[in-house]
């Protein structure tokens, strides 16, 4: 053999793998579609992939998947879970679950960048919890662990100077994950300032979101986790009747069996799991915890003012908290009470008027699955507000979104009954 | 600014390749460009220790300056007199860096990052090697700028595979045939993804998501044994493996493509029948270095000064002693101290056996059975010594 044809041979299979590499990463082409299995897994999975990415997302909420966002209460897949109600009784809608443990607003923000053409003129579910209205507001690792770059990238592809978009770019900035990346963080600053983009820039941004686009494309179905055998033991335990007073019976023994190693009725699996050990010593812990004041209601305003630029149909449900334990732990409910009046009146004031607030039902039984995570009782009784949104035919929505509510000032408004009526 | 570790993630290979591009073509049309190959060394050799590892690199200078010096004036002085004296001086004081930077952990561990650079171990058996052979009278020049060369070598600076003066030397100033450097660019490319196999799949895998469920398992379980950590036990020893294999194999493809043979540091050590065999399949640069430098050396003084009467009793002292002290190379702890005499008395146990067995070699059966049995034996003796070595028993304890 001649030595240049020796030389193809070594590196010619070389070559050739970068060209495949290149043809699946680079040129236009789509892979997409999912089996309807897969679909279906995807939706209940809560995997922090399916989340950053995009195809999935995509493919399902252009069906009958409605968007459910949320955090760690989507974990919660008792049998009254919204995804088990939904697929045992037939519903017209199914649940997309979106969120997990430490998914706040800027992170669901982000998310939502990959589904904005799925969430126009559409319906959605919003679960907020009052949990995440900490003084620091969102958690840099938390948030670090949903973001991706398909996310900034795509961002950035449609950012056209906005309030929102410069308020958007300024909270990425400020978390490591945003500055992580030079290209990005560039850009981010120009955002920031309102500068345009350059016509290079824009192309290199396409060229990302086509590599990035094309990775979520080949590689999100790996290693999905499985929660569907949760939602399919969920629906043969559910009775075949969708009347509420039945449900919440059926839901009120099942919280009831599942609830009594403990006096603050919380599920016994979790009771073991996290709190045992530490029970002692997180009597009166919070009772100097404070969500009133906090930048999360500034990234609540970038969701409202996103689903305000798609007319997004939201109802949004405010989980209540275990009264059992927070009387233990002596968080002040008066606090929370105001806390709840605040996101209340930030969502109607513009016009945002589908709005549940659970609160007062901290005390009943069985209504929540164990300290801040509604289950049992709690989910059959958001499913009583879900269940006629999801009929009512949809109409275009329009919303009246205020600048104000990005305001340091709102952030840190104390929220008194007076203080919130004056505000401006 | 712009710091590369080396062989840290797969543009890493793109960046290289593309800078020894030149250097490849010009051997594959028999001719070395030798400095072109420094200047590329030198700046790739910058870019591991600039920015935030600068201080690296300045102790890096100080101490190849040092080493050239010692190497050097030794050179000068073997060529006239021998004084077995004046040699251990000039090891002693080869080692005095590297043992610094060792002991320092143990006795001031603030200060632990004082002397220390990435590769100083590896730079250091190169030069220990050298002074040893100049005194056997193997060695007969110092070449002041070819001894910088072979010490720092690019491919191999971080961590090994350990080369001997004399045989880099002997590449380094020949170029290879075209089919000699055909047949090396396909085991370059064979052993690259190889690597990219070894390190960037299977070392994360277990490494990075394997390892860290099983240390959560056995730290809620508690100080005993518990099904975390032999889990912990396993993963850990696979990722040790593929992480430093995989490593290796690209150590070892970037020096081919320089047209160097830099020697294998693994030989699929997992089919080894016992312990013997095992040093002879892992890491073998390194054990075949402690092999030549200390072990025999050790035997060798003991039956000259006899010792011991018995021949055998001198090699079990000798691999103990051997086994200790790259036990302690590795750094001034408990379990790595441990993890050295394990292995040297498992050494001394299993030369005992092999002569038990070589006397009654009618008595004990010799089939497949038994073959398999002692790989899995080997196996998990090894799996447990690395358990050792990981430190993780150090944090479960104490």
């Amino acid at each position: 053999m001649k030595s240049s044809k020796k030389l193809w041979m070594i590196i010619g299979p070389v070559i050739t793998a970068f060209l495949i590499l290149g043809v699946l990463l680079l040129l236009p082409l789509r892979f997409d579609h999912n089996s309807k299995l897969s679909e279906e897994k995807a939706a209940v999975s809560l995997s922090p992939q399916i989340f950053k990415g995009r195809q999935f997302k995509e493919q399902a909420l252009s069906g009958k998947y409605v968007p459910f966002f949320g955090s760690s209460e989507l974990k919660r897949m008792d049998p009254y879970h919204p995804s088990v109600l939904a697929a045992k009784y037939h519903r017209n809608y199914r649940p997309f679950l979106l969120g997990n443990a430490g998914t706040q607003c800027l992170t669901q923000y982000f998310a939502m960048q990959t589904i904005l053409s799925q969430l126009k003129d559409k319906k959605a579910v919003f679960i907020i919890s009052p949990q995440w209205f900490v003084a620091k507001g969102d958690d840099p690792n938390a948030f670090a662990y949903y973001y991706s770059k398909l996310q900034a990238i795509t961002w950035l592809q449609h950012e056209n100077g906005s309030k929102m978009d410069k308020y958007a770019a300024r909270r990425l900035l400020q978390m490591p994950s945003g500055r992580s990346d030079k290209f990005i963080k560039n850009l981010l600053y120009k955002a920031k300032f309102g500068h345009k983009i350059t016509r290079f820039d824009r192309f290199r941004l396409d060229v990302d979101a086509n590599i990035l686009n094309h990775e979520d494309q080949l590689f999100s179905a790996v290693g999905l986790n499985n929660n569907l055998n949760k939602i399919k033991r969920g629906e043969k335990r559910l009775p075949n009747s969708e009347n509420y007073s039945v449900l919440d019976k059926h839901a009120y023994s099942y919280g009831k069996k599942r609830t009594n190693n403990n006096r603050f009725r919380i599920n016994n699996n979790f009771y073991k799991r996290r709190l045992v050990g530490y029970v002692k010593g997180l009597k009166g812990e919070q009772k100097n915890f404070d969500y009133r004041k906090s930048p999360e209601y500034g990234d609540l305003e970038l969701v409202l003012n996103q689903f305000a630029k798609t007319h997004t149909n939201v109802l949004f449900i405010i989980p209540p908290i275990n009264s059992l334990w927070t009387k233990y732990t002596g968080l002040n409910s008066k606090m929370v009470q105001q806390t709840d009046n605040k996101i209340v009146h930030q969502l109607k004031s513009q016009g945002f008027n589908h709005v549940v607030d659970l609160n007062k039902y901290g005390s009943e039984p069985y209504f929540m699955e164990d300290t801040i995570h509604i289950g049992y009782r709690g989910w059959v009784k958001v499913d009583e507000y879900v269940r006629p949104f999801m009929k009512e035919k949809n109409k275009k929505v329009n919303y009246d979104i205020k600048n104000k509510f990005y305001s340091y000032k709102w952030q840190q408004l104390f929220p008194s009954k007076k203080n919130l009526t004056n505000f401006n | 600014m712009i710091n590369l570790q080396p062989y840290g993630n797969p543009q890493y290979f793109v960046y290289l390749i593309i800078a020894l591009l030149p250097l490849i073509i010009g051997i594959y049309n028999g001719y070395r460009c030798r400095w072109y190959q420094s200047l590329i060394s030198l700046v790739f050799i910058f870019l591991m220790f600039d920015g935030p590892k600068s201080h690296q690199g300045l102790m890096l200078i100080f101490y190849v300056i040092w080493q050239w010096i010692i190497v050097g004036l030794y050179m000068v002085y073997r060529k006239k007199y021998n004084n077995k004296w004046i040699f251990y001086l000039a090891v002693i004081l080869s080692i005095i860096p590297v043992a610094t930077v060792k002991i320092t952990p143990a006795v001031a561990p603030d200060q632990s990052n004082l002397f220390g650079f990435l590769g100083i171990s590896y730079l250091t058996f190169r030069a220990v090697g050298m002074i040893m052979e100049i005194r056997d009278g193997f060695i007969k020049e110092f070449h002041p700028i070819l001894f910088i060369e072979f010490l720092t070598f690019m491919p191999t600076i971080s961590s090994g595979p350990i080369d001997r003066y004399r045989r880099w030397i002997k590449d380094y100033n020949v170029v290879p045939d075209r089919d000699k450097y055909l047949s090396m660019l396909d085991k370059a490319v064979h052993y690259i993804f190889l690597g990219f196999l070894y390190k960037f799949l299977l070392a994360h895998l277990f490494g990075s998501i394997i390892v860290p469920k099983m240390s959560a398992m056995a730290i809620a379980s508690g100080k005993g044994l518990s099904w975390g950590l032999v889990g912990y036990m396993y993963a850990w020893s696979m990722d040790l493996f593929f992480d430093f294999a995989g490593y290796s194999l690209f150590a070892v493809a970037i020096s081919y493509l320089m047209g160097i043979e830099t020697p294998m540091n693994f030989n699929r050590p997992w089919q080894s029948k016992n312990l013997k065999e095992f040093w002879n399949r892992w890491h073998m640069t390194l054990s075949f270095w402690f092999r030549d430098f200390v072990f025999m050396r050790l035997v060798y003084a003991m039956m000259k000064n006899k010792v011991f009467k018995n021949k055998n009793t001198v090699s079990n002292v000798a691999y103990v002693l051997d086994m200790a002290l790259m036990g302690f190379w590795h750094g001034v702890t408990w379990y790595y101290v441990a993890y050295g005499l394990l292995h040297g008395i498992g050494l001394a146990v299993n030369d005992t056996w092999l002569r038990f067995k070589k006397k009654h070699q009618d008595k004990i059966p010799h089939n497949k059975f038994t073959k398999c049995f002692s790989i899995f034996l080997t196996f998990n003796v090894v799996c447990l010594s690395f358990l050792l070595f990981s430190g993780f028993l150090n944090t479960l304890w104490f």
